[in-house]
């Protein structure tokens, strides 16, 4: 069984699996924590600052972000303190003056209370730069079609030389991820865009489905679903189904539909 | 696209993903900029996403994804450099170049840059052309500095 240490969070002991974050720990209890950076799936790569809370107890009294800080035996966290909701406001006041047409980012504020900014570009860009959408095509997908580039002020994400991508396979998990819609997929019959505030990134055909004939993916998407799930067990993606006519035949238990899962099923995934 | 000379150096580094800057500094000295062609051959061969190099190359200042000039000059704009006028010796380059701060002439001749305190601020205002560093400048003195790297 994995080792597990003893915190306190905003006065309530906690037990936590160790190598967990402080986020991930009060999130399992049912504290919360504000949060645009974090996904469940993704490695925390702490942009947002959002989770900042007063740490003390086993390490030295400080304010640090809670999603990257790992528990530790004896550790005392308090999340909503006068001086961490002061930060707050101000973190938030910043993100509005950046992105004040995100409904995630005005809900946010609006819950601490913030309503304006001094900080307004006069600009509007959805995009918190949190990093999730690069994060996701790196680490999970793995085709490396997303980067951040420039300095500061001027920093943004997007593609290689700044074109359409050659390496994106139009899965969509970026605009999947986005905490603020700022990549958006679009699919127009059998055609999909991928786009940022102001770059188109990807255009693609979408493959039809075998049985109902409606478009529904990428060819390059399905050829790295064939390459990542099935050929490692010796199986080969032969004929394309959506995953409505996927379940749709999985559900029904007519034995002629059973009859055309199992011949699905097997064009699915016929062996080498 | 000049793959010999990318051969070369990527030859006098080990293939480590680690040596993408040194890599580019190479690429930069040697074609004055990184050219994409060759930022995407280099990329296959040390297996370094396109995207991760594509982000180091717009990270750095060093770093120029445009063709530079043959001649680099960079003008101080430190504070006392700033105090003593530099703003009047960029404007004077500017209209003498008759181009931005940033760009490259046309005939690839010049370009123009400024950059933070070079650590001459006894020289101040200074001006770095290629590695000559050029001290109490005036507004005067920019014809006859540039007079000396035109051909």
């Amino acid at each position: 069984m994995a080792k597990m240490v003893n915190l306190i969070i905003n006065g309530k002991k906690i037990k936590a699996t160790a190598g967990s974050t402080v986020l991930e720990a009060a999130q399992k209890e049912g504290i919360y924590i504000p949060t645009l950076c974090h996904h469940n799936a993704l490695d925390p790569e702490g942009t947002c600052r959002l989770c900042i809370a007063e740490f003390s107890g086993s390490i030295r009294d400080s304010v640090r972000i809670s999603c990257i800080q790992e528990v530790k035996e004896g550790l005392i966290v308090e999340t909503e303190t006068k001086r961490i909701n002061k930060s707050r406001r101000l973190i938030l006041e910043l993100f509005l003056g950046r992105a004040p047409e995100a409904t995630a980012v005005i809900n946010l504020a609006a819950k601490y209370g913030v309503t304006k900014s001094r900080f307004m570009t006069g600009e509007s860009n959805d995009c918190i730069l949190c990093g999730r959408c690069v994060r996701v095509c790196r680490d999970k997908i793995g085709v490396h079609a997303l980067c951040f580039i420039n300095r500061g002020p001027a920093r943004k994400i997007t593609t290689d030389f700044e074109r359409l991508s050659e390496y994106c396979i139009g899965c969509g998990a970026c605009a999947h991820v986005c905490p603020t819609g700022a990549i958006k997929v679009e699919d127009k019959g059998d055609q999909r865009k991928i786009f940022t505030w102001e770059q188109v990134t990807a255009r693609f055909t979408l493959e039809r489905c075998e049985h109902c004939h409606k478009p529904f993916a990428p060819k390059r998407y399905l050829e790295l679903i064939n390459k990542k799930a099935y050929n490692p067990k010796g199986l080969e993606l032969v004929d394309y189904i959506c995953p409505e006519c996927f379940k749709k035949h999985d559900r029904v238990s007519d034995k002629r539909r059973e009859g055309a899962l199992r011949k699905a099923v097997n064009k699915w995934s016929v062996p080498r | 696209m000049d793959l010999k000379a990318v051969n070369e150096i990527l030859s006098q580094f080990p293939e480590e993903r680690g040596n993408l800057i040194g890599i580019l500094h190479e690429v930069q000295n040697y074609f004055s900029y990184l050219p994409e062609a060759e930022l995407r051959y280099i990329s296959k061969k040390i297996d370094i996403p396109i995207t991760q190099i594509y982000s180091v190359a717009n990270f750095y200042n060093r770093f120029s994804l445009a063709p530079k000039g043959n001649n680099q000059i960079c003008v101080c704009m430190g504070t006392a450099c700033h105090v003593k006028g530099s703003e009047k010796i960029m404007n004077e380059l500017q209209e003498k170049l008759q181009i931005q701060k940033g760009e490259t002439t046309e005939d690839l001749l010049f370009s123009l840059d400024e950059v933070r305190c070079i650590g001459a601020c006894g020289l101040a205002p200074a001006v770095v052309v290629n590695e000559d560093t050029h001290g109490l400048v005036k507004p005067k003195m920019v014809g006859k500095i540039l007079s000396k790297y035109k051909p």
